[in-house]
């Protein structure tokens, strides 16, 4: 169950993703701007922007209390959490004992908890309305990621993610039309909570004043956001662990160096995470933005394609 | 002293204390100290009566002859155990909590009060306890008239006497349905008691209908959609700490009743049983939310919210109920651990939920949310406790709620072993209804917690409170002091609740826990450890402070300005988000089910005000009834009265004194015997 050799392999990827979340929203920034015809602020933009914002002095309203102030590093420790549990490096979870894929979409709930009270705590409008938006899409998008990962917990037999993981990639769940439709409905899903267009709500800066980070600044706001793009890659990497666990490592006990092979999973994992921010910032560019009312009509479909895979699942393709 | 006599012993307290507050009934300083202190102390002789019960099974309490109808039976096997100690720790929670609050109500008569609340728990603790059918309805009604009264007692307010009304109204049916079911197992086995009922070979016909009657009498009480209607009312009209021992542990001695009957007595062995309580389960759960979602008095969502866990906790049995009945013990165990886990977390957390409210309401004089805000300055104790309880609520890791819906989809997950189709169809999409049901609960929470303890304040009345007495943080306190401990201690606690299951459900083979982990069945695949994730969450934040530190934004210091940015105009506290505006969106999004509401109270409510009718009609014909029946009748009773008015004083409290004066005979004669 714990072994030490997991142990490091958990902490080294909440360590590198915590350095190369940053770079990811970068890349996506500078993509934007090209596709805009811009020539952009460059990729390093986010570690320049977060190095200011920390040395700068906070400003909080009165009213701020508990919940704004820690907010930003309860944001940061559940997310790094998740990305211990995870499989990113190999096929098994490095913190499998820790807890399952119930436990990650419930740190990833404590992270939407702390954030919209923050905002209600604020007494900002902006981050008022920016709490609920960011609530009411937990909403739409809650029941279609559990419904999805609860039929691959059910293809598999277990809810820890390594087992599913390491199922996948081994062939033992092979691509069944189910897997596919989950796999759609996942991507849609945590396409929108990633917080992009046309669902933007967590970057709507010219809507919404960025929506519950309205009245952060200094060390709070760099954190918020770094926070922000450490979830966003989880995102990611939870998608690739369930459905694409393709490069990771299927036994850290074979004989292969323990040292380079995680490099070398580590490698592929980032050319992985950097395809998907690719195509996120493609289909991102391509969208207008949708009424937010309007946000409930395209969930459905994607809780239908959840549903559809569930009964493929039933009927066994 | 065995855990019966403990337990019989703190009922005497019970008794005691409801005599003490009639009798200092003038006093109001004594009249404040004696029902709480008395209360307290006879739950905790109580909580120690659970433990005992706990590590040593009593024998069953034995009591022929002394009364007709049947032995008086009581008996503790580890599921009345399990209410024994919920029921007790609320008891003791609440009555801490009452020695401040009761002050609210200082117009009012406290010694009732006193008496009306230690009676209450007392029957609680006599529901599931008793082991005869006879008895067990006597306490029942009992407690019923006890939560009337309770919820009428600021009866100037008419709101309050028409909750009273509907929760009579409703409390009846139910327990009509419940006297109906046992009346048909007294028919086909010619006794009261519940052994007996348990070892009789009954047929089809009488289980199904025993079934539904029971399922639906205690459905009544546990607050199941269609017959939810009586709660949001009377838990807002009912004092805080009654209401919480309400929405906690009487709504947990309906599960109870279920249980007993629908699950030990008559025992789940058709699929359509399970499906049932699946599909009420499921629907309470997501109406339950959305109601919650569009309320904006704090009692009010609190209740609505309880009917959402009960759905919750039906989900549990549901499960339980198909896997006893398809023969799949992993399913029932998880079921039925998920059930009872999710009974004990929902009464701690709504019990100090509602105190919380009680809290606000004391200093406040609202329940409106919109009348509120930023309290969390003024009374940052009750904001921490009541923070703790939201949490909770919103099944946050690592605290208790979320321990109890991990095993809820454990037990949903169950069915990938499972051959029927229909539970293989039904299970999952239950699951997605918990997920989007979790989903809607936090926002239901962060409205909450929200609007009433941060943001700007939205009232006179709110700027100007303090934090409440010490009794009240203390008895709020110790709930969240529970929620807390029942997350942390879950391998503990469900290895209690696993053994519950094996004796009563007589489900066996499986381990669900060890030393830091719960799973599901075995260790191999899946986990969870509480303790561990509190301990990384804990040492992960170290990681943002050695960020700051790195980046020396320690230096930067921090500037408190005094309004939030309002676009350059001058900043007002109407512009913040208010409870009113928070839910307009869930409101748009799901607007055909909240048409469902309209829809379903009608007939009840048409109901409640026929039978109002013909009440009225029954007044108006009784003077032209007088002359022809009435009078000889009124002659003849006169004359008997007047015989048996030798014992009538005529005076509420001597007629207590009766009632307690029985109660002690019969103690007494109990422990001669035992």
């Amino acid at each position: 169950m714990i072994s030490v050799k997991l142990i490091i392999i958990g902490l080294i990827q909440a360590l590198v993703v915590l350095l190369v979340a940053p770079l990811f929203s970068g890349f996506s920034r500078q993509m934007r701007a090209k596709m805009h015809n811009r020539r952009g602020p460059g990729v390093m933009q986010n570690y320049r922007d977060l190095a200011k914002l920390m040395k700068r002095q906070e400003v909080v309203p009165e009213q701020a209390g508990w919940f704004f102030h820690n907010a930003p590093y309860i944001t940061m420790a559940s997310t790094l959490l998740v990305l211990m549990i995870i499989p990113i490096i190999t096929t098994q979870s490095p913190f499998g004992w820790v807890g399952d894929l119930i436990l990650v979409v419930y740190l990833y709930t404590l992270t939407r908890f702390v954030i919209s009270i923050s905002g209600l705590e604020s007494g900002s409008t902006f981050s008022g309305i920016g709490s609920r938006r960011e609530l009411l899409v937990s909403v739409l998008i809650e029941p279609v990621i559990l419904l999805v990962l609860f039929v691959m917990a059910l293809l598999a037999g277990s809810t820890n993610l390594g087992v599913i993981s390491t199922k996948i990639a081994t062939g033992q769940i092979p691509y069944y039309t189910s897997v596919l439709l989950g796999m759609l409905a996942f991507a849609f899903a945590s396409y929108v909570e990633m917080g992009k267009l046309p669902f933007d709500l967590g970057e709507a800066e010219q809507e919404l004043q960025e929506g519950p980070l309205t009245e952060y600044s200094g060390r709070a706001l760099a954190l918020m956001k770094w926070g922000i793009y450490v979830k966003q890659v989880s995102l990611v990497a939870l998608f690739f662990a369930v459905f694409l666990p393709f490069g990771s490592m299927t036994s850290i006990l074979t004989g292969v160096p323990f040292l380079s092979s995680i490099i070398f999973s580590i490698v592929i994992f980032l050319l992985k995470v950097l395809l998907a921010y690719f195509v996120v910032a493609l289909l991102e560019n391509a969208m207008a933005r949708l009424r937010f009312i309007k946000t409930s009509v395209i969930t459905w479909a994607a809780f239908g394609a959840a549903i559809l895979s569930f009964v493929f699942y039933l009927a066994n393709v | 002293m065995d855990a019966i006599q403990l337990l019989l012993l703190s009922l005497l307290f019970f008794g005691i204390g409801a005599l003490l507050s009639l009798l200092f009934n003038g006093n109001s300083r004594y009249t404040r100290l004696i029902p709480g202190m008395m209360g307290t102390i006879a739950s905790g002789i109580g909580l120690g009566s659970a433990f005992l019960s706990a590590f040593s099974t009593p024998s069953p309490l034995d009591l022929p002859a002394a009364l007709p109808f049947g032995h008086f039976t009581m008996q503790m096997d580890f599921l009345s155990t399990l209410l024994v100690g919920m029921i007790s720790f609320l008891g003791l929670a609440a009555n801490l909590y009452s020695i401040s609050y009761i002050e609210h109500f200082s117009d009012r008569n406290l010694g009732v009060l006193g008496f009306l609340t230690n009676l209450f728990i007392a029957m609680m603790l006599l529901v599931v306890t008793v082991a005869n059918a006879f008895y067990f309805l006597v306490f029942w009604e009992l407690m019923t008239l006890t939560t009337y009264f309770l919820i009428t007692f600021k009866n100037k307010r008419t709101e309050a006497n028409r909750a009273g009304y509907v929760y009579m109204l409703m409390a009846h049916a139910g327990g009509a349905l419940i006297m109906l079911s046992f009346f048909i197992l007294f028919i086909t086995t010619g006794s009261f008691e519940f052994v007996d009922f348990r070892n009789a070979q009954l047929n089809s016909i009488v289980k199904n209908s025993v079934f539904l009657l029971a399922f639906f009498g205690f459905g009544a009480k546990a607050g199941i959609v269609p017959l939810h209607i009586w709660m949001p009312s009377s838990y807002s009209e009912a004092p805080s700490h009654v209401t919480a021992l309400m929405a906690s542990v009487m709504k947990k001695t309906a599960i109870y009743g279920i249980l007993r009957i629908c699950v030990d007595i008559i025992g789940p062995s058709v699929l359509w049983w399970g499906l049932l309580v699946l599909f009420f389960g499921a629907l309470s759960a997501i109406i339950g939310v959305l109601f919650a979602m569009a309320d904006q008095d704090i009692k009010r969502i609190l209740a609505y919210s309880s009917v959402e866990n009960v759905g919750i906790i039906l989900l549990g049995i549901g499960i339980g109920m198909l896997g006893l009945a398809s023969r799949q013990p992993l399913m029932a165990l998880l079921g039925f651990i998920a059930a009872l886990y999710h009974s004990l977390n929902h009464s701690l957390y709504k019990g100090l939920l509602f105190l919380g409210a009680g809290s606000v309401d004391y200093r406040l004089r609202t329940r409106n949310l919109n009348e509120m805000g930023g309290l969390a300055k003024m009374m940052p104790w009750t904001a921490w406790t009541f923070m703790v309880g939201a949490l909770a609520l919103s099944a946050i890791p690592p605290l208790n709620g979320f321990v109890s819906e991990w095993f809820t989809y454990q037990a949903f997950l169950t069915v990938f072993n499972s051959q029927v189709f229909t539970i293989r169809v039904v299970l999952p999409l239950c699951a997605a209804l918990l997920a989007l049901t979790g989903a809607l609960a936090i926002m239901v929470a962060v409205k909450v917690y929200g609007s009433t303890f941060t943001g700007p304040t939205r009232s006179e009345n709110a700027s100007q409170a303090s934090e409440v007495p010490g009794s009240m943080i203390s008895g709020m306190f110790l709930l969240a002091l529970g929620c807390v401990g029942l997350g942390l201690g879950a391998p503990f606690i469900v290895s209690f609740l696993s053994q519950v299951v094996f004796t009563v459900f007589h489900v066996t083979g499986f381990t669900v826990s060890g030393s830091v982990w719960v799973y599901p069945g075995d260790s191999v695949n899946n986990m969870l450890s509480t303790p561990f994730v509190a301990i990384l969450l804990m040492s992960l934040l170290v990681v943002p402070l050695i960020l700051v530190a790195v980046y020396g934004g320690n230096k930067a210091g921090r500037r408190v300005v005094k309004d939030p940015w309002a676009c350059g105009y001058g900043y007002s506290s109407k512009m913040s988000i208010s409870a009113g505006n928070f839910d307009h969106s869930v409101a748009t999004t799901f607007k055909g089910i909240y048409l469902l509401r309209s829809m379903i109270q009608r007939p009840f409510l048409s109901i409640a005000n026929w039978s109002r009718r013909v009440r009225d009609q029954i007044t108006r014909m009784e003077p032209v009834l007088e002359g022809i029946l009435k009078k000889p009748i009124t002659k003849a009773i006169d004359f008997l009265g007047q015989k048996i008015q030798l014992f009538q004083m005529g005076d509420v409290r001597v007629y207590c004194l009766y009632i307690i004066l029985t109660l002690a005979i019969l103690l007494v004669v109990v422990f001669q015997i035992g």
